[in-house]
């Protein structure tokens, strides 16, 4: 099987930016599942609900949203562009877009693992003198290490797989946003198209594949070496 | 220095204690279900009374009319819970040291490591301990973590006859080499006669008596 | 028990039965830039009382549902590709297929813009953009990026602006973004910027600049009755032509290429 050099660019496209999105995403997530896994606030279930929205609103009205906030017009946007920072119709524009898309998938992962912890250990850590900081880093997160990188590779497939938004929000600029799913849905959209998005959906599969066997590989290892059982 | 003086409530369960001692190793005596427990968690932190004072060697930990309650990890009260609550993920070297992550000389770590027989253990994960190399490793644990009171829940339960015998031994040693206020929860006489200098007896959650050692020693004679 | 249940359920086939025994009204699939003029051409009864049922989306779609039978009595595609491709799987009536519309390519700005560009001239169109990008729809699922994209071939245009080019999913998508004022220049359908008051035409591109713009029609086959002939019949009348070029449409380019 092999790409054309436009579907290799994709590709690598696609793979970069999953994977800033799912970087990005990452901190701002583990806090907001912490959050709802061990603390009780006024407004909790609108929290909860906001950080849903991206789950539940179409992909191309997010797009649009982010359009709206991050353009070159937008609020955010206007600042970024006198910063020289801008994210509009650039590949830092499609790893928001995909990171947005894949932040529910981490926090609802996230806040499962962090809520199978046994608060007991933490309670014991506490009497021992350490801080907040400490009990979550130390012991918190190692022992919810399962379920965020179960919760990391649903993330990057959400992330790779990423298309209304993206279009929607950075258009399609190869090398920039023209990420494979953009691709795929070109060949689709072309008649007689149909083969050579089969053939790139196959590529697709190979990296899903490769997403979770080395999750499941760094499971492993990480069990062995804490001595549990997988 | 031991100073109890609040009031809890738990759905149905009342816990209301009012108790002063002088008495370096305070044992809290009773049936199951009395709150022998709870109270060690409220003078940990972890449980928050309606109101009352609790003054340990002259710091008080919570004092609800004065606006006084101390942070958990601030009470520097070293807790051996009895359901041991080893960290499985750390070895028990690492569970050692993480009430003392940067001590400045390893001489106590040493010292603690000695007094408890612990040598052999410290690269084994807790999965792999006996019920009394567990428990040792976590009183171990409390105390490297320089605690100004040391609260023992249960310390010899669930061990089978040659464990606890262990794990008494060193807890006499411990009495014997560390001036350490300790307040001990237990059911079980021998384990009391063992190791306290005072008991209070409790009874559906309130102070029913509070004698000396002696004195508890001639009430067990007597039958209670 | 079973009594009232029974009951019921005749009660619920008899309350049916008009929407189970109705036939299905006349229906359109048209492409996505139609919108506006066969919305208006059915409103003012032009297209026959009661009016069709229009179904709007990307011309791909259409074609594969029609190809999947779909229940489409006519067909109106943006481009002839998907009318052949349709033709192909022998989903059209014989000899119902006709050119319908044509349309122009344009390039347009935020109608609050000042550019002035010259199309012969690459460095104007570059000075244009600044920064920015050049909105167009995807060249390779979209007609009219394919059509774009043709025209700055032709134009030489191609290699100096490439790189600046921002594809949209479809051609309304384009319009927005320079609508929105994103992106300075963009190319569109005539009809497109007619619909929009927020952009302003800049420059046509020449109709030999890019293959002719043609929207074929057709009846889908098995759908070839006196109904689906009474339609073509309306949407080929002068009365909808007028109302085609109001909303920015051609007659279609002369059959000789």
């Amino acid at each position: 099987m092999i790409l054309t050099h436009d579907e290799t660019v994709a590709l690598v496209l696609s793979l970069k930016v999953a994977s800033a999105a799912v970087a990005c995403a990452l901190p701002p997530a583990i806090a907001c599942a912490w959050l709802l896994a061990r603390k009780h606030f006024i407004g909790k279930p609108v929290f909860e609900a906001v950080l849903l929205l991206p789950l539940i609103l179409p992909p191309v009205v997010t797009g649009y949203a982010l359009l709206a906030l991050f353009g070159h017009q937008g609020a955010i946007g206007r600042v970024l562009d006198v910063l020289h920072l801008s994210i509009a119709f650039r590949w830092t524009g499609a790893a928001l877009a995909a990171g947005v898309m894949a932040f529910p998938l981490l926090v609802v992962a996230l806040r499962g693992a962090f809520e199978a912890v046994d608060r007991k250990l933490e309670h014991a850590a506490a009497t021992l003198g350490a801080n907040a900081w400490r009990i979550f880093f130390g012991i918190t997160l190692p022992l919810s290490l399962r379920g965020l990188v179960a919760g990391l590779a649903l993330a990057f497939a959400r992330a790779f797989g990423e298309f209304g938004a993206t279009i929607t929000f950075v258009s399609s600029i190869p090398g920039q946003t023209r990420t494979l799913p953009i691709a795929l849905y070109e060949l689709l959209e072309t008649p007689g198209g149909e083969g050579g998005a089969l053939r790139l959906t196959w590529v697709a599969l190979a990296v899903a594949l490769v997403a979770t066997l080395g999750a499941a590989t760094l499971l492993r290892r990480g069990a062995r070496g804490s001595g549990q059982d997988t | 220095m031991i100073e109890l003086d609040f009031s809890l409530t738990r759905g149905e369960f009342v816990l209301q204690l009012a108790l002063h001692s002088e008495a370096r190793a305070l044992a809290l005596f009773g049936d199951s279900g009395c709150g022998k427990t709870s109270t060690l968690h409220v003078i940990a932190g972890l449980l928050k009374p309606s109101h009352g004072r609790i003054v340990l060697d002259g710091r008080t930990l919570f004092d609800s009319r004065a606006g006084v309650n101390a942070p958990v990890a601030q009470r520097r009260v070293g807790m051996v819970f009895q359901d041991v609550r080893l960290f499985p993920h750390l070895s028990v070297r690492e569970n050692l040291r993480y009430g003392a992550p940067h001590p400045r000389d390893a001489s106590r770590f040493d010292a603690a490591v000695q007094l408890l027989g612990l040598g052999a253990l410290l690269k084994r994960k807790p999965d792999e301990l006996s019920g009394g190399q567990a428990r040792r490793v976590a009183i171990g644990r409390a105390l490297l973590s320089q605690p100004a009171a040391l609260l023992l829940d249960e310390p010899l339960s669930n061990l089978h006859r040659e464990a606890r015998a262990e794990v008494l031994e060193h807890l006499r040693g411990l009495k014997r080499e560390l001036a350490l206020t300790t307040i001990l929860v237990s059911h079980q006489a021998d384990e009391v006669l063992s190791l306290a200098d005072a008991v209070a007896l409790l009874d559906d959650g309130r102070l029913a008596a509070l004698s000396s050692l002696p004195e508890f020693a001639a009430g067990l004679q007597k039958g209670r | 028990m079973t009594r009232s249940w029974r009951t019921w359920f005749a009660v619920l086939c008899c309350a049916l039965w008009p929407a189970i025994g109705s036939t299905a009204p006349i229906t359109i699939f048209a492409a996505a830039s139609l919108k506006p003029a066969l919305d208006d051409l059915a409103a003012s009864g032009a297209l026959g009382t009661p009016a069709p049922r229009l179904v709007y989306a990307a011309s791909s779609a259409l074609a594969r549902q029609v190809e999947q039978g779909a229940p489409a009595d006519l067909f109106i595609s943006a481009d002839e590709a998907w009318m052949d491709d349709v033709a192909s799987h022998d989903a059209l009536a014989i000899g119902t297929r006709r050119d319908l519309l044509g349309n122009a390519l344009v390039l347009i700005a935020p109608a609050s813009s000042q550019a002035k560009v010259e199309l012969t001239d690459p460095a104007s169109l570059l000075h244009g953009l600044g920064q920015h990008n050049l909105a167009i729809a995807l060249p390779k699922a979209v007609p009219a990026g394919r059509y774009a994209s043709e025209a700055l071939h032709a134009l030489g245009l191609w290699s100096a602006l490439q790189p600046k080019l921002a594809m949209s999913r479809d051609v309304r998508a384009a319009l927005q973004l320079v609508a929105a004022g994103e992106c300075p220049l963009g190319i569109v359908y005539r009809s497109d910027a007619v619909s929009e008051p927020r952009v302003r035409i800049v420059a046509g591109f020449p109709p030999s600049s890019h293959k002719p713009i043609v929207y074929p029609v057709a009846i889908v086959r098995g759908h070839d009755g006196a109904a689906s002939r009474a339609l073509l019949n309306a949407l080929e009348s002068s009365r909808a032509r007028s109302v085609f070029e109001r909303y920015g449409f051609e007659a279609p380019p002369p059959p000789d290429q």
